[in-house]
């Protein structure tokens, strides 16, 4: 784009005639304006005192890529954010970032964000969109939102309580630890308690993502780079197709979906067999489950063989304490908690989390029972409004849930949403939402291992969308309109949050303000919660057996980047190769290498892949990370409106659950029962690497555990 | 700045001499850096911060499937079972029992570069904190520097990439150094840019650079701190103890260590490139 440079502008760019632009049409010379005082020399940029040109400026604030929660600082250079990092101040990441966090600059800086509001198919004024909303909301209103918390949580619950017709809140996250913490809160009486991985000498996980996408996955590989130094801590994992955490595992072991509990219940069995550790402790009904929890019966129902039952059990029982973990069904979570608790783990690598203060500024935890929940009441015709942010549930939602059909049945939906997507497309107001980095916020971390830390937020620039509006303010508006009590009084967000931090901390002085959002986090008063024996645990095994001919086991999976499909619309993440199986920029199905031998499937092959709730279509992807009886598609891509870099790339794998539900928790299961079948097409998956193996070059060098517990004293030990 | 001939003849130089004499060098500061793949868990963080540290391109799939991606830094993940235990009776062939072997790669700044003399124009050379630069604007695009690359981590701008930055993605670009335009070659450059900025934060406050004033965007935001930078010509700084400790001499395409277990080790030091990159050897129980 070549401009024509003038003298005037040349004389301009040399930093003469900077205030002159304002004298526009003003044709006479610059060193006449300027002997005449019309002008002043001084930089082009006239910026702020406090900023020097070509100085990076960093500023506390909070990611908001997943429900984790962690701090960061963001560089900020004449007025712009360049670069996030992690904030080295707060005890959850301790300047640690994960690619999400890296590329909130990107959700940001996005070229299809929605700069303003609209009514259907027009573009409206935010006084008019306000008026359409406030004459049509009458009756029962809603939120569906994210996992939440802060003083966001709280105005949401005052503009629901100050309504007269009541409103409901449903907090909505497809990738979450219901089941664990429902096995915590029966067990122990803490359904959040804190893991301690940098203590554990052996860390067992079922399933539970912990370095990929588990509840705070920054802190748990911060933790993990302890757990390996020494003494190196041994990490097992056992599930049906290979995740992050499987990836890094000294020992990962393939059981057939959904038969991780019965895995659990069998490495139990050989420890009280094998080593004699009582389940006297146990609360009833995990005594008898785990005794008739044969190595047979095990073997049967997850394909996982006596010996390796043996190793783990010797695993847990030469390096403790341990850590067990697990996740996806309760019964998997409730069996690696009686793992802990015949392990002495409790107290030990387990410990009471903390109760904030003031309670209602709590994480409101997201599941995918609550969205169960909300089509039920949208279909009964309970919900006459709804507010969604934060959510897509037309993505998410499991294919047998029929989502669709229940936002219909909704008379008035308005989206609060950076981004159009599957879910704004069936709005019918739409809010332009400003980005994280231009708002305001407190977030209290998935994790307490802050110990009553809160994470602030605040906006690192100007808004790039003028008419884009944070959700506290959009919250604080639709209150007040509605009436609550003692919001009268504030202009903005951050007037209310300025007065609500300050009450936190007992003093509202503007350098303990400046001290907040310096640290980027402030230390809310907490209570220490206490573990309670529980008495009764009701451990139900599904009869896992083979699937039967032509049938496979489909597993959704999770993984750190895309995440739940939020993130596709990030170039840097989707041409950030898939951990796994190194694929860029579109979907594929990992499968076993025998059973595509017995379906005659090759290497980029397409299939399709049909459940009762539908089919989809993508390629295999041949790898022994996955269990023969399952096929796992990682789900995030397959969008249909969602910005120029996702849209109609890859296939989206939760529209082909049936929509069956956990039967304690209500969350839908990840597993459905599909068919697979050829298209004969073939293409070459387009990804970092084609090669897998080394053949004997020394580049990744792999050695024994003893012969580096020869040589410990030589760790890396890096800061 | 030298002559352009007088940079070519240079790089000879210092190339024959670091292959005659091993670990030849006339360097201010050697920086180099530590990865323990025994930390590494393979999670990509380090690469999407040197997307956004370093304005790097974004190709889309078929350019990527052409090899023309632009990650200076690189996750490679092998799916080899490590003979561990040739008597280990529970190793089943049919599972990937052990997890995967992941390898962060990027340009390993070889005291002897192969890189180097083979540039026509002298665009590729060595800076007196011994690493090798890429002089974007002297790169006339031969791409014989990224042909005679063992690790293969040039990377050469096949495209004009503007079209990575709709507006207003540009405005996130690092204003600390230049978008590569189509037709030059472009390689990790251990954020050379937070270097200098280090360094000017130090004279500004007038005290010497001291060790961990300079991290590079990839070990600043690694969870799991596997990545360790520093200045090796400094005995007391982090990574000189860490080669120390694991006994791995530079100079040299055979390391000649009193304990040949220990965990550290070059890749590829057969060619005699003498890499500043070392690796500590990942770890499995039996």
């Amino acid at each position: 784009m070549p401009t024509k440079i003038d003298r005037r502008s040349f004389l301009k760019v040399l930093g003469l005639g900077g205030a002159g632009a304002a004298l526009a049409g003003c044709d006479r010379p610059s060193y006449a304006t300027l002997e005449e005082g019309e002008e002043q020399v001084f930089s082009y940029l006239a910026p702020e005192e406090y900023v020097v040109p070509g100085i990076g400026v960093w500023y506390a604030s909070t990611c908001l890529q997943c429900p984790a929660g962690c701090g960061v600082h963001g560089r900020v250079r004449e007025g712009r954010a360049l670069k996030l990092e992690g904030n080295p101040d707060t005890a959850l990441n301790k300047g640690k970032l994960c690619q999400m966090g890296q590329a909130a600059l990107q959700t940001h800086y996005n070229p299809d964000r929605i700069t303003k509001p609209r009514i259907g198919d027009q573009e409206v004024t935010w006084p008019e969109a306000l008026a359409h909303i406030q004459s049509k909301s009458g009756g029962a209103t809603a939120w569906l939102t994210g996992a939440i918390s802060g003083h966001q949580a709280v105005l949401l619950d005052t503009h629901l309580h100050a309504r007269d017709g009541g409103g409901k809140h449903y907090a909505v996250e497809t990738v979450n630890a219901q089941a664990w913490q429902a096995a915590c809160a029966d067990t122990i009486g803490d359904a959040r308690p804190e893991l301690h991985i940098d203590k554990a000498n052996s860390v067992l996980s079922f399933g539970a993502d912990f370095l990929g996408t588990w509840i705070s996955p920054v802190k748990f590989m911060a933790d993990y780079g302890a757990f390996r130094s020494a003494p190196r801590g041994v990490l097992t994992v056992i599930e049906p197709a290979m995740t992050l955490s499987g990836a890094n595992a000294d020992h990962w072991v393939a059981a057939r979906p959904g038969s991780e509990a019965a895995v659990a219940l069998g490495v139990a069995y050989t420890l009280a067999s094998e080593y004699g550790v009582s389940t006297s402790a146990l609360p009833s009904g995990a005594a008898d489950a785990i005794a008739n929890m044969t190595p047979d019966r095990v073997m049967e129902l997850s394909g996982v063989e006596a010996q390796t039952l043996s190793k783990i059990a010797a695993t847990l029982m030469s390096n403790s304490p341990s850590l067990v973990i697990g996740d996806g069904r309760y019964e998997t979570a409730a069996a690696a908690m009686a793992l802990n608790m015949m392990l002495g783990n409790i107290g030990a690598t387990i410990t009471p989390g903390v109760d904030l203060v003031p309670a209602d500024l709590a994480m409101r935890n997201g599941s995918t029972k609550a969205l169960a929940d909300f089509a039920a009441d949208a279909l009964a015709g309970r919900i006459d409004s709804v507010f969604i942010t934060g959510a897509n549930p037309a993505f998410t939602a499991s294919g047998g849930l029929k989502i669709k059909d229940a936002l219909a049945n909704i008379p008035l939906k308005i989206g609060v949403s950076m981004f159009e997507d599957e879910t704004t497309q069936l709005c019918d107001v739409v809010l332009p939402l400003a980005s994280p980095l231009e708002d305001w916020g407190t977030h209290v971390p998935s994790s307490g291992a802050g110990r009553g830390e809160i994470h602030v937020q605040q906006p690192l620039m100007e808004k790039l969308h003028p008419e884009t509006l944070g959700l506290g303010d959009i919250l604080l508006g639709l209150a007040q309109d509605a009436g609550a009590d003692g919001l009268a009084d504030f202009e903005d967000y951050y007037g209310y949050l300025r007065t609500a931090v300050s009450a936190l901390i007992g003093t509202d002085q503007e350098t303990a303000w400046q001290a907040v959002l310096q640290a980027g986090k402030v230390q809310a008063p907490s209570g220490e919660r206490a573990f309670t024996a529980n008495g009764a645990l009701n451990i139900q095994i599904a009869d896992t057996q083979a699937p039967s001919a032509g049938q496979l086991t489909l597993i959704t999976t999770a993984r750190q980047g895309l995440y739940d499909g939020r993130h596709a619309n990030l170039p840097w993440l989707q041409e950030a190769p898939d951990q796994i199986s190194k694929a860029v920029w579109d979907s594929w199905a990992e499968i076993h290498p025998k059973t595509a031998a017995g379906l005659g499937l090759k290497d980029g092959d397409y299939i399709t892949i049909t459940s009762s709730a539908g089919a989809i279509t993508t390629r295999v992807f041949l790898y022994k990370g996955v269990h023969p009886d399952a096929i796992a598609v990682p789900m995030g891509r397959g969008h249909t409106h969602y910005g120029r870099y996702a849209t109609g790339i890859g296939v989206n794998p939760l529209s082909v659950l049936d929509g069956t539900q956990d039967v304690r928790t209500g969350e839908f299961l990840a597993t459905a029962s599909v068919r697979v079948q050829a298209t004969g097409d073939n293409r070459h998956l387009v990804r970092l690497m084609d090669v897998d193996q080394q053949y004997g070059r020394k580049l990744a060098v792999t050695i024994s555990a003893d012969q580096h517990r020869r040589n410990q004293t030589n760790n890396q030990g890096s800061a | 700045m030298p002559s352009l001939l007088g940079n070519i003849f240079k790089g000879w130089t210092d190339y024959s001499k670091g292959v005659e004499e091993g670990g030849h060098h006339e360097y201010e500061h050697m920086y180099a850096m530590v990865i323990d793949l025994d930390l590494c868990t393979g999670c990509n963080a380090c690469s999407t911060a040197c997307y956004a540290e370093n304005n790097l391109a974004v190709v889309g799939e078929d350019k990527f499937g052409a090899r023309q991606a632009m990650h200076w830094m690189r996750i490679e993940r092998y799916f080899d079972e490590p003979d561990l235990d040739k008597t280990e009776a529970t190793t089943d062939a049919d599972t990937q029992s052990r997890g995967a072997s992941f390898l962060p790669m990027m340009c390993q700044h070889c005291n002897a570069a192969p890189c180097e003399p083979v540039c026509p124009v002298g665009a590729t050379y060595h800076t007196v904190d011994g690493l090798n630069a890429q002089v974007y604007n002297r790169c006339i695009g031969s791409r014989y520097c990224a042909n005679n690359c063992p690790f293969r981590v040039r990377y050469f701008n096949f495209y004009d990439n503007a079209e990575s930055w709709p507006a207003p993605m540009d405005q996130q670009l690092n204003p600390d150094l230049s978008v590569r335009s189509k037709g030059v070659m472009e390689k990790c450059s251990m954020c050379l840019q937070r270097t200098r900025a280090a360094r000017d934060t130090a004279k500004r406050e007038g005290r010497e650079l001291k060790d961990g004033d300079i991290q590079t965007a990839c070990q600043q935001t690694c969870p799991t701190s596997a990545i360790l930078f520093g200045d090796l010509l400094d005995e007391d700084s982090a990574i000189s103890k860490v080669w120390k400790n694991h006994q791995v001499k530079l100079g040299t395409y055979k390391q000649d260590k009193e304990n040949p277990e220990l965990r550290g080790y070059r890749i590829f030091e057969e060619l005699n490139v003498d890499t500043k990159v070392l690796y500590l050897e990942r770890v499995r129980e039996v």
